[in-house]
């Protein structure tokens, strides 16, 4: 287990500077295309498709490792009332659904890049396939992280839990 | 509604009581009389299930059953679709009509059987024109430098270059106060979206260049048109083209009241242009998209019909 | 049936602590699994409601608070309130609530300005001898106001909640005058509390040192100038604006202040990842669950419903407030923008309200929600920073409670206080 997590711990660290690297070319998409059209007179036209598609990227590799890493907002009040054993059954529930959902993003969002693979994207000129595979992505590492969690709390080790103020 | 059996579940971006939404809505009372009540339309507007590209898939993969939407969108994925996005390929309307009515207009509704569409009917899509904040437009010269909002298709770009004047592609929601503040310096559209955009306060001069007449099509899932009889195949093909003549008539009296609408609040409408020169300024965007065969003898064809 | 299943799994999984982005797109998953209908749809969704361009305003506006907080701008802010507003009685509450007022002209978030005033304002008010439950309930209060001055990302959210044809600009401009109100209203209860418990006042500190203080907060106010001028004068869109702010935010720290380190800025790049990552998912998930209210006409059955409750838009928009407040009480703002803009907008619209001024009621009313248990947030930062118990602070919030809910029935029925001021500009 110690070794999955440190494993699970480097591809997460690596989502979250892949997500941050994506901020950064964002701002610096935006900036260009606000430079290009006012200083310059000469709009620039890939830059709004291009950013989205990096958005796309950014949203649900950070979104995954929020999984991992504990910071989703959530909502925890019926649980104060429960007694632990409860309550551990019932986050088990959650990671379970959760596991559901980011296979659901893999295959499903495989199903849709695989007939929008033929577009020509306008502006960008790439493939419209491109447009799904964050949620490729993403939802790989959702069922990644979660499967981990479900596992750590099997073997009694603790998860970080959505709400708390994350440990990082 | 709620008498029927079968419900088809159609999609519109336009608000409720807009022609292309009123069509679809009174094809569906034909098909309940004619159907005996198997099948009726229902229409969701205002893109509440979502935006056109969003709702080609959805289509494709037979969430919903039907939709009504512009050309554009599908440049990209059907080629055929592109022949009514090319600049001036239509001297008029009319011209349009005849095209789209006839044996092209036939091929082109079949091209779209091999996306998971069943292509339905050709609407009415108006004319666009640019419009700007600036100054009357009356030659190419007048447009040299200024900044046009345009939808994001590879086509309308290098139409807006050819001509001399800077492409910019923004959201629909966001061109009105970018005009204002001068982000950009206009925009081009139809007469209807012109006024309910609230455009024509921003920019008052219309040029009626109409650089595009791009016809509306309306389609349905594979899936929903293989779920159904042949006979009732038959039904909606004929009641999807029984809705085009009414269609016409609402877009024709809609584009009146927004023509009157808009000039009675004080836009300026340039009409007499000399077209000619726009249109030989398109000659390197129809030799960069018109490459295919089936490209080349649809032009052809299109501008061989009288 | 399929309302059922669609509110009762959502319902389900948010009580057990599944992420509020999960219960929504699990529980539209599920839904639409239920109805046959072809499960792409969900995801198809997911991407297309994370694929606004518009959205990128929140990442930016976000990214560009974790600069300049860890930048030297807040401090300067704060100090520059004292100067202004310290000699008033309730001193340095008043000074928390300029404060607010400064700091969320250039950020949107409330619990970025709670954690950011409040670390800065409570200890000084409890070392002057002020209540630490005053000195946090006036934090976390004002902190609504940064919500209601421009730029506010939640009401971008909410424009692509509308169908995203409302003009950001107008939405911005709309919430300057009930943000001042609400201000204004927060200073006469701090200014009743400090007199009834004898909080002393801070000395004017003269001209001279205003000036100085105002000098050395430039930077940070000359981001509002720059923002809105460049709006205004076109060189850049309402949602470019924000990606403005974080290249200014950029300059004004590398450059003019040298004070931002390499390690600085990759802890507030990683941090702004982190909070947008999981505003973004929440919306993208709620464009799932917004697709089948859609889908299963639950807006028109909402008009229909309240049309038949009663025709009276006084008692509409009560109701919708009453409902907005419990809401509000028990989830987080984003989502339950995102959640109930299809379904409320429609209703309000129906009984003429205008959109705009509704997207102003709906934030402010939000906004207030942050600062109520069992769920806010901005409470919650408060409390951590104050240091003292959610209960110890709820006993003597309700003057400051009463101020908001004031200024909210005031925003909800004269629309000129939203509406007025957009007019003026357009
Ligand atoms: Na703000
Ligand atoms: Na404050």
């Amino acid at each position: 287990m110690e070794r999955v997590a440190r494993f699970t711990g480097i591809v997460a660290r690596i989502g979250l500077w892949i997500s941050g690297i994506g901020l950064v070319v964002m701002t610096a998409m935006i900036a260009a295309q606000v430079f290009f059209r006012y200083v310059l007179n000469n709009s620039l036209i890939w830059t709004e498709p291009g950013s989205i598609i990096v958005m796309g990227w950014f949203i649900l590799l950070g979104a995954a490792v929020g999984i991992r890493e504990g910071y989703h907002l959530s909502f925890e009040v019926l649980l104060y009332l429960l007694p632990d054993k409860v309550k551990l059954v019932l986050y088990s529930v959650s990671d379970l659904v959760v596991t559901a959902f980011g296979a659901g993003m893999v295959v499903y969002g495989w199903q849709l890049a695989a007939k929008t693979a033929s577009v020509k994207l306008p502006s960008l000129g790439i493939s419209g396939a491109w447009n799904f595979m964050p949620i490729i992505f993403g939802g790989a590492l959702i069922v990644l992280f979660s499967l981990e969690r479900l596992a750590r709390r099997a073997a009694g080790l603790p998860t970080s839990r959505f709400g708390d103020a994350a440990e990082h | 509604a709620t008498a029927c059996e079968t419900t088809l579940r159609s999609s519109d971006t336009h608000p409720d009581g807009y022609p292309t939404v009123i069509a679809v809505q009174e094809m569906g009372k034909l098909l309940e009389e004619r159907t005996d009540g198997r099948l009726c339309i229902e229409v969701f507007p205002s893109a509440q299930l979502g935006e056109e590209k969003d709702t080609i898939e959805q289509t494709q993969f037979g969430v919903i059953d039907m939709l009504r939407v512009s050309m554009g969108p599908f440049n990209n994925i059907i080629e055929e679709t592109q022949v009514v996005s090319l600049p001036y390929i239509f001297r008029s309307v009319d011209h349009m009509h005849k095209v789209m009515d006839g044996p092209i207009g036939d091929e082109i509704l079949e091209a779209f059987s091999d996306h998971d569409l069943v292509g339905l009917a050709f609407y009415d899509g108006g004319s666009r024109s640019f419009y700007n904040s600036e100054k009357p437009i009356t030659s190419m010269e007048d447009l040299a430098g200024m900044k046009f909002r345009v939808m994001q298709s590879d086509i309308f770009v290098d139409m807006v270059s050819a001509l001399g004047a800077n492409a910019t592609p923004l959201p629909y929601g966001e061109v009105y106060s970018s005009i204002q503040t001068g982000v950009i310096d206009g925009a081009e559209n139809n007469w209807p979206s012109y006024e309910s955009s609230g455009h024509f306060e921003v920019a008052k001069y219309y040029t009626l260049d109409e650089h595009l007449i791009v016809p509306e099509v309306l389609v349905m899932s594979k899936s929903t048109w293989d779920g159904l009889s042949a006979e009732d195949q038959e039904i909606v093909r004929q009641a999807a083209k029984d809705s085009v003549p009414m269609m016409r008539e609402l877009w024709a009296e809609r584009e009146k009241e927004s023509e009157a609408k808009v000039i009675e609040a004080g836009a300026e409408v340039v009409t007499d242009i000399d077209k000619t020169p726009f249109i030989e300024a398109m000659k390197p965007v129809y030799e960069k998209h018109v490459t295919s065969d089936t490209l080349k003898d649809l032009v052809e064809r299109i501008q061989a019909t009288e | 049936m399929e309302l059922w299943i669609l509110f009762g799994s959502f319902a389900f999984l948010l009580l057990i602590g599944t992420p509020v982005a999960f219960c929504l797109g699990v529980s539209s998953f599920f839904t639409v699994l239920y109805m046959g209908l072809p499960p792409v749809v969900v995801f198809q969704r997911l991407n297309s409601g994370v694929s606004v361009f518009a959205l990128m305003a929140i990442p930016f506006f976000i990214y560009a608070g974790e600069l300049m907080v860890r930048g030297d701008i807040a401090r300067r802010l704060v100090a520059l309130a004292g100067a202004m507003v310290g000699h008033l009685k309730g001193g340095l509450g008043q000074v928390n609530i300029l404060a607010s007022c400064l700091f969320g002209g250039i950020s949107g978030s409330a619990a970025a300005d709670a954690s950011a005033i409040g670390g800065l304002m409570i200890p000084q008010m409890e070392k002057r001898g002020y209540d630490t439950d005053y000195a946090v309930n006036v934090t976390v209060t004002s902190s609504i106001i940064a919500l209601m001055l421009p730029p506010s990302h939640n009401l971008i959210i909410y424009s692509i909640s509308a169908g995203g044809r409302l003009s950001i600009a107008d939405l911005f401009t709309a919430g300057i005058v009930p943000g001042i109100l609400l201000a204004l209203s927060l200073m006469v209860a701090a200014w009743f509390v400090a007199r009834s418990r004898g909080y002393p006042t801070e000395a004017f500190p003269g001209m001279r040192m205003l000036g100085a203080l105002f000098v050395s907060a430039v930077p940070g106010l000359i981001l509002v100038a720059i923002i809105f001028g460049g709006v205004r004068s076109g060189i850049f869109t309402a949602s470019e604006s924000s990606c403005i702010a974080v290249v200014y935010a950029l300059l004004v720290t590398l450059v003019a202040y040298r004070s931002l380190k390499w390690r600085d800025f990759v802890e507030a790049t990683l941090a702004a990842v982190r909070t947008t990552a999981m505003v973004l998912l929440v919306i993208g998930m709620a464009a799932a669950f917004g697709w089948l209210l859609a889908f299963l006409k639950v807006p028109a059955s909402m008009v229909e419903f309240l049309q038949n409750f009663s025709d009276n838009p006084i008692v509409i928009l009560l109701l919708i407030n009453v409902s907005l407040l419990v809401l509000g009480t028990f989830m987080d703002m984003s989502p339950l923008i995102v959640i109930t803009t299809p379904i409320f907008l429609p209703v309000a619209q129906a009984f003429g309200v205008d959109p705009v001024q509704f997207g102003i009621i709906l934030i402010l009313n939000l906004g207030i929600g942050l600062c109520t248990p069992p769920v806010g947030s901005v409470l919650f930062v408060g409390c951590a920073v104050g240091n003292i118990g959610i209960g110890q602070a709820m006993r003597t919030i309700w003057p400051f409670y009463f101020a908001a809910f004031g200024t909210l029935l005031l925003v909800t029925y004269v629309p000129a206080l939203s509406l007025w001021l957009p007019a003026v500009f357009r």
